[in-house]
């Protein structure tokens, strides 16, 4: 089935694109044979995302060239790719939810009678041939969608991009939202397309599901493929070490280990989010002046943890200790008033109030000490916003200058600012340098660095191994809303992190979703 | 710098205070042309009389305006305001229609009784909506017929009359040839331009129109933000009642209907982004008078009450397409 001397049937080649000045894809290559099952792996942000957005027609790309059946492919819409046989299933869901199953398989090209009318019965047919190709006999296709289960949802999607002459079927993390069971369906229906001549592309963060069904895997790292290799002639540890590069980041020596005996700052016990109920609590220790990182994958439930911890949502079970007291937090009113601060993963959504001010945005926190019997004392918000300007050396022409004129990595610290104002002696961090060019992010972690050396204790979620490895005291390692395991700074590695958040170590159960 | 330190707040931000400036420039030129135009169309126009009865007109769709800035600037609708005048003023009617008190006293409590039906209902609104995370319009379009079933009710579909003397007179008195009533709107729009521009309050209204979220997670209690900003609707709501009453001398249970339609329209046109978090009550304060001034202009060159309705409509149209493009261009 591997056999690379055949003629490939989509042939990628120095693929590069960017977006502004970042650069997405640089340098991909590989070959599809025609009816193998084919993995694309690699970090969030290796380009894998990107590739099937230029694949299926979403963004051309800069560079490069595509060929099919050695044809030069390019393109321009997602109607020219699905023209050429390549059919994407998304990870959200394209689904109407309200209209028929039949409807929605037909929604691209509704069957008419011959006065121009909907011909349902035709629909309903076609509807009925298309799932029954890929075994799903048991579905109704005058049901509405919503009326099905995710893992229905998504084969209803499959059933639909297969039904006209698909010839490169691409899943992009089709398992995410899966159970065991479903999840199996599905590989079974994998096998049964390929068997057919479907090429399927794979995408997905579950090594041992790749390990599973897939012929090849292409790793992608930075925006460029590192190697492709037979299923057969690899490790999914080596895979791993594909994924993190051979060389490992440089470590900065300014924080460096951390003693056992510092007094606990915030302690976390049972913790029980509600994105996840069935999962086991997590319990962890915060010490005075730590910066404590949290690695995993998208969907490990980094972040809920960090929202559970502030009353952003409520928590299902758990204790929260700061200093020795237990704390009652339901809502962000009463995390900042025990002295913890949030900085939130989306600065545009639930950071910022973009029209407004930068001197408005500093003071939105700690409001009431510029402000007497609720009048506001705009002098003292200018000397608020002035001091925290200086502190975080914060570029900006005036303070009355609405927030969404500056760039992402100075918005970042008015963010920052705003939180540093009030004084936390706790602050959780939700991925503080996304979308932050790389002069900014070096700025962000000298001023977290010296926050810790004031004592101020930090919880940073970051889906970046480097900034984790260079910021942070030790690391917790989550996957499936579970603690995987914690690192301290002389156990830091890419590898051994990516391997706890891969489930590599520990034989992770599946959560049921 | 401290004056254009000032001025931000008006519109929640700096390098748009200059455009908002010319925002309101703008709809104040339009005014402006407006009233150029019908002073040379008619003759009667700008006459003392004519200027009295415009802001007669204009004023309890002022009053019902300033409330319903505060809710549109939080992202939210009243459409109730209408109802909850009637249903205040048959209260307050009732009220002052109580035997055996003295004059002084009836006034003061059905004043009291007025507004505080009025907030209420305002209160009702704000606190299901926001509870529940319910669209306004909904709740709102529900109260209107609460309100308005609840006063019929209560003056079982009677007008009441007869009020105090020194309650008419306050209707009706001039000032210079201002009407003493528009006096009462006109501190109204200070009032709320203070409250809007130099409180926290008001500067959380704004931040909760431009994003609820990252309010919430400053620690700020964005529920009851929501509900004061429904109850301060129905507090003018209340306080339209009393002026309504005080003008015609009678309470009606059908006063009132469609005018949470102007109140919403003076907003719209003053400059007040539907979704919330931009604008400002002196766009309002424009935005009624270009609705009383059409009105009253085209009537008197002679263009039937028809063609009146058609041409308002035509004014809120063009002023939320000029709205659109002000979001777009101001959007970085």
């Amino acid at each position: 089935m591997s056999n690379s001397r055949t003629s490939p049937l989509l042939s990628v080649s120095g693929l590069r694109k960017s977006f502004g000045g970042i650069h997405a894809l640089d340098g991909v290559s590989f070959d599809l044979v025609a009816g193998e099952v084919h993995a694309l792996v690699g970090e969030n942000g290796a380009g894998k995302s990107t590739l099937i957005k230029v694949l299926s027609g979403v963004h051309m790309f800069d560079d490069g060239a595509l060929k099919i059946d050695g044809a030069v492919y390019q393109p321009a819409s997602p109607h020219a790719a699905k023209l050429a046989g390549i059919q994407v299933v998304h990870q959200e869901f394209n689904l109407l939810n309200d209209l028929s199953v039949a409807e929605n398989i037909s929604i691209e090209a509704l069957p008419r009678t011959r006065f121009g009318l909907l011909d349902r019965r035709e629909m309903n047919r076609r509807a009925r041939t298309a799932l029954d190709a890929i075994g799903l006999s048991d579905v109704d296709v005058t049901a509405p969608v919503r009326s099905l289960g995710i893992a229905h949802r998504q084969l209803v999607e499959i059933a639909r991009a297969l039904q006209s002459d698909s010839r490169i079927l691409i899943l992009d993390e089709p398992t995410a939202t899966l159970t065991e069971r479903e999840t199996d369906r599905l590989f079974e229906i994998v096998t049964s397309i390929k068997i057919k001549g479907v090429t399927v592309v794979f995408v997905s963060h579950h090594l041992d599901e790749v390990f599973g069904i897939c012929d090849r895997v292409t790793v992608f790292r930075n925006g460029k493929t590192i190697i492709t290799e037979n299923i057969k002639d690899v490790a999914p540890p080596d895979v791993v070490r594909y994924m993190v590069g051979r060389t490992l980041e440089e470590r900065s020596d300014s924080g460096a280990g951390f003693e056992d005996d510092v007094a606990i700052a915030l302690s976390v016990r049972g913790l029980v989010t509600t994105a996840n109920t069935t999962a086991q609590g997590i319990d962890f220790d915060l010490r005075k002046g730590e910066i404590l990182g949290i690695a995993g994958l998208v969907g490990a439930g980094r972040t809920e943890v960090l929202r559970a911890i502030f009353g952003a949502d409520p928590k299902i079970a758990g204790h929260i200790t700061k200093d020795a007291a237990e704390l009652k937090i339901s809502t962000p009113r009463d995390a900042i008033a025990a002295g913890i601060g949030f900085v939130t993963e989306d600065r545009k959504e639930e950071g910022l109030i973009l029209d407004m001010p930068i001197a408005a945005n500093t003071s939105l926190v700690d409001i009431a000490s510029i402000s007497r019997r609720g009048l506001l004392d705009f002098s003292s918000e200018r000397k608020m916003a002035t001091q925290g300007g200086t502190r975080l050396r914060l570029k900006y022409g005036k303070l009355s200058d609405a927030v969404s004129s500056l760039s992402g990595g100075n918005q970042q610290k008015v963010v920052l600012a705003k939180w540093l104002a009030c004084q936390p002696d706790v602050l959780l961090l939700d991925e503080p340098t996304r979308g932050v060019d790389v002069g900014a992010k070096a700025e962000i972690y000298s001023i977290l660095r010296d926050l810790a050396a004031q004592g101020v204790s930090m919880i940073v979620v970051s889906s970046e191994l480097p900034e984790l490895i260079t910021l942070t005291n030790r690391v917790l390692v989550m996957a499936g809303h579970q603690i995987q395991g914690m690192l301290n700074r002389a156990d830091y590695s890419q590898e051994r992190i990516l391997q706890l958040a891969y489930g590599q170590e520990k034989s992770s159960e599946r959560k049921s979703a | 710098m401290s004056t254009a330190e000032n001025l931000p707040a008006a519109s929640g931000r700096r390098p748009l205070s200059i455009r908002s400036i010319i925002n309101n420039a703008g709809i104040g030129l339009a005014l402006l042309l407006m009233i150029i135009f019908f002073s040379v169309a008619s003759e009667h126009f700008l006459s003392a009389n004519n200027i009295t009865n415009i802001l007669t007109q204009i004023t309890i769709n002022l009053v019902l305006a300033v409330g319903m800035t505060f809710v549109i600037l939080i992202g939210g609708i009243d459409l109730s305001v209408g109802s909850v005048m009637a249903f205040a003023a048959v209260v307050a009617g009732k009220a002052i229609t109580l035997p055996g008190m003295g004059a002084t006293e009836l006034i003061i409590l059905a004043i009291l009784a007025g507004l505080m039906a009025g907030m209420i209902c305002g209160f009702i609104n704000g606190a299901v909506s926001a509870y529940w995370s319910l669209p306004s319009f909904i709740i709102t379009l529900g109260m209107l017929n609460i309100a308005r079933g609840a006063g019929l009710q209560i003056s079982g579909a009677q007008t009441i009359y007869s009020f105090p003397f020194a309650f008419e007179e306050f209707g009706s008195k001039l000032i210079f040839g201002v009407p003493v009533v528009f006096l009462v709107a006109l501190s109204l729009v200070v009032v709320a331009w203070f409250i809007l521009n130099r409180t926290v309050f008001g500067r959380l209204i704004y931040g909760i129109g431009n994003n609820e979220e990252a309010v919430r997670l400053a620690g700020h209690p964005v529920f009851w933000y929501k509900v004061a900003a429904f109850s301060i609707c129905g507090l003018t709501a209340g306080i339209a009642a009393i002026i309504y009453m005080a003008r015609l001398n009678i309470s009606s249970p059908i006063a009132g209907i469609g005018f949470e339609l102007n109140a919403i329209a003076a907003v719209i046109i003053g400059g007040t982004s539907l979704s919330g978090g931009r604008g400002s009550v002196i766009g309002t304060l424009l935005g009624a008078f270009i609705i009383g001034v059409l009105a009253n202009g085209l009537i008197l060159i002679g263009l039937s009450d028809f063609v009146r309705q058609m041409i308002t409509g035509v004014v809120i149209v063009v002023a939320v397409i000029l709205d659109h493009y002000r979001a777009k261009y101001s959007a970085t």
